[in-house]
């Protein structure tokens, strides 16, 4: 076919099909290519503790401490949260959650693994974040580096090194419970007792 | 541009069951319908459809500009006035637009006329951009087809990668796709935007505009209580601003597909707004709203409400100003506006209506709808095409 083509090339008609298509997890696995061309990229290093860093960085232990500890405060804000053991445990592995108890509720979530930090020698205010890994045969996650939005890194926990796009960085707002569910869809429910079939099969778009 | 009798695919309906493309009959009456096919010629589609929905697009651009920097269009456009902010605001920091189709009235020869621009929650995007498109492959492994014919419908490929610049240049990681609870053929177009968005790296669940939260710190939630911070909605914003959660959004601060600018777009005020600013232009119809229904004079003329879906509360003002009621509906509180009558061309006994897509501005194909009515309703049949 020419350049002059006005349809689509090709599509991958096994992205398509649906009928035996496994369900989608939850996170994309798909995984987020790292790519040269995205928006702004920070060289960062992953480290399992302060010690850890200061080893790789003699000359900054206190602001390797200081890393750990955003991460570990930013962690605790945003580490993804479970009703269950054994919801947390399926994605994260035995042994590998926290109970959690705080004047709203309580649940379990993942133990932080590890936290990527940028710019830390830099003059400009350094970026750290908490990263998490699985080590259950059932998760995505297994083995990889994955930040508390989803985010999972390319290769596997040995390699510590990154080129990570800015967002991993940006801060996940702050969720503690839902009060509310419900409070749009409304108008869907008084348009819709006009019409002329019983049953609604017909949506809002146009 | 002909009306061509095809002979339909002896196995369609089983390989509509295995993509999912479940409401290809609805209430049922046959919705998808290969038993014909219309044919363009390129310099047809390109001169006569792109190169104009191009232009209409920026036109339509040029409106919303005007209209969220004035007070009076926000409200001659019936927006309410707390949510002024809201739209202007992003407008102005130029949050990215998806997608939106131009419905078109074009017969082959003469100019095409916008009837009206479906810039916020279109639909029939899986039946164009993919399902007509296997449609041809098909009829051209079969021989039925010329293997040179080709369809205007670079759809799916556009909007993956628009989704990819969504991804790589606004931070577009993750995304919930939202539509109402009840109806097949939003969750079927849902799934192909989520479908798409995956193709593009973008993690992409799902969950009902009835199921979203509001959390305790002002962030919309999903199911699983995680905040919302990109959201596509198969949901006019014109109800969205209505509900009870609209008083939130402000905070809620979500990057939204379409973003809220689109509003100004999917009012039906648009159309006046655009005759007044590009008078006489060739692809427009005469346009008023109803207060200055004076200069509307001359020949039929269609009432139509601001706000309004799938053609409902339509009626046609006859040569002597006596009104025809053309279609029912729970629509009109808002008020109405007026377009020169422009009768859909007809093919044998079938009434025809083009859509005109766009991702982001590109032209990116087009999705033909029948009907045997002149109103182009809920029931009209989706027919593909080719080039040729």
């Amino acid at each position: 076919m020419s350049h002059s083509q006005k349809r689509s090339k090709s599509i991958h008609l096994h992205q398509l099909r649906k009928a035996f298509a496994l369900k989608p997890l939850a996170v994309g696995v798909a995984g987020i290519m790292l790519t040269a061309c995205g928006g702004s990229r920070e060289q960062s290093n992953i480290y399992v503790s302060p010690e850890d860093c200061q080893q790789d960085n003699p000359e900054a232990t206190g602001q390797c401490l200081a890393a750990y500890e955003s991460a570990l405060e930013e962690h605790n804000r945003t580490a993804p949260k479970f009703d269950t053991q054994n919801d947390c445990e399926y994605e994260f592995g035995n042994d590998r959650c926290q109970y959690v108890q705080t004047s709203s509720g309580s649940f379990f979530m993942p133990f932080m693994a590890g936290y990527m930090v940028s710019q830390l020698l830099q003059p400009r205010p350094y970026y750290s974040q908490p990263l998490y890994t699985s080590f259950s045969p059932y998760s995505p996650f297994r083995s990889r580096w994955v930040t508390s939005n989803g985010y999972v890194f390319d290769g596997d926990i040995r390699r510590r090194s990154y080129n990570a796009p800015s967002s991993v960085f940006e801060k996940k707002p702050t969720v503690n419970r839902t009060i509310k569910r419900g409070g749009f869809g409304s108008s869907v429910r008084a348009k819709s007792s006009w019409g002329s079939s019983g049953s609604k099969s017909k949506g809002w778009g146009g | 541009m002909f009306r061509m009798a095809s002979q339909p695919r002896h196995n369609w309906q089983q390989l509509a069951a295995e993509y999912g493309f479940h409401f290809h009959t609805m209430y049922g009456e046959p919705y998808w319908d290969e038993s014909a096919y219309y044919q363009f010629t390129l310099r047809q589609i390109e001169q006569d459809i792109e190169d104009p929905s191009a232009e209409l697009h920026q036109m339509c651009l040029h409106v919303v500009d005007k209209v969220v920097n004035s007070e009076a269009l926000l409200t001659q456009c019936q927006i309410p006035q707390p949510h002024w902010d809201l739209i202007a605001s992003s407008w102005r920091e130029k949050q990215p637009s998806l997608y939106s189709r131009l419905d078109l009235v074009y017969d082959g020869k003469s100019p095409a006329k916008l009837l009206e621009n479906n810039a916020d929650t279109p639909t029939s995007l899986y039946e164009t951009g993919f399902w007509q498109w296997l449609w041809l492959e098909n009829l051209v492994d079969a021989g039925q087809i010329a293997r040179h014919a080709d369809q205007f419908n670079s759809l799916q490929e556009k909007l993956v990668y628009r989704f990819e610049q969504l991804r790589q240049q606004y931070n577009y990681q993750r995304i919930h796709f939202s539509c109402c609870e009840d109806s097949v053929e939003d969750r079927g177009t849902v799934q192909y935007l989520q479908d798409c968005a995956s193709a593009a790296g973008i993690d992409a669940p799902f969950l009902f505009v009835e199921d979203i939260g509001l959390s305790d710190t002002g962030y919309f939630t999903d199911l699983d209580d995680n905040a919302i911070t990109h959201c596509f909605k198969l949901y006019p914003w014109e109800f969205m601003l209505r509900e009870e959660f609209g008083d939130a959004l402000e905070a809620a601060d979500v990057g939204w597909l379409e973003p809220p600018w689109k509003s100004v777009l999917s009012n039906k005020a648009l159309l006046p707004l655009l005759w007044q600013e590009f008078p006489n232009h060739p692809n427009l119809l005469p346009a008023f709203f109803e207060q200055d229904k004076h200069r509307a004079t001359g020949g039929k003329w269609i009432k139509k409400p601001l706000f309004s879906r799938e053609g409902a509360n339509i009626s046609l003002l006859n040569d002597d100003d006596s009104p025809t009621t053309l279609s029912d509906g729970p629509y009109g509180e808002e008020g109405f506006i007026l377009q020169q009558y422009h009768p859909l061309p007809r093919y044998g006994d079938q009434y025809v209506l083009i859509g005109s897509w766009l991702v982001d501005d590109l032209p990116a194909g087009i999705s033909i709808r029948e009907d045997r009515s002149l109103i182009t309703q809920d029931l009209s049949r989706y027919l593909p095409h080719i080039i040729l």
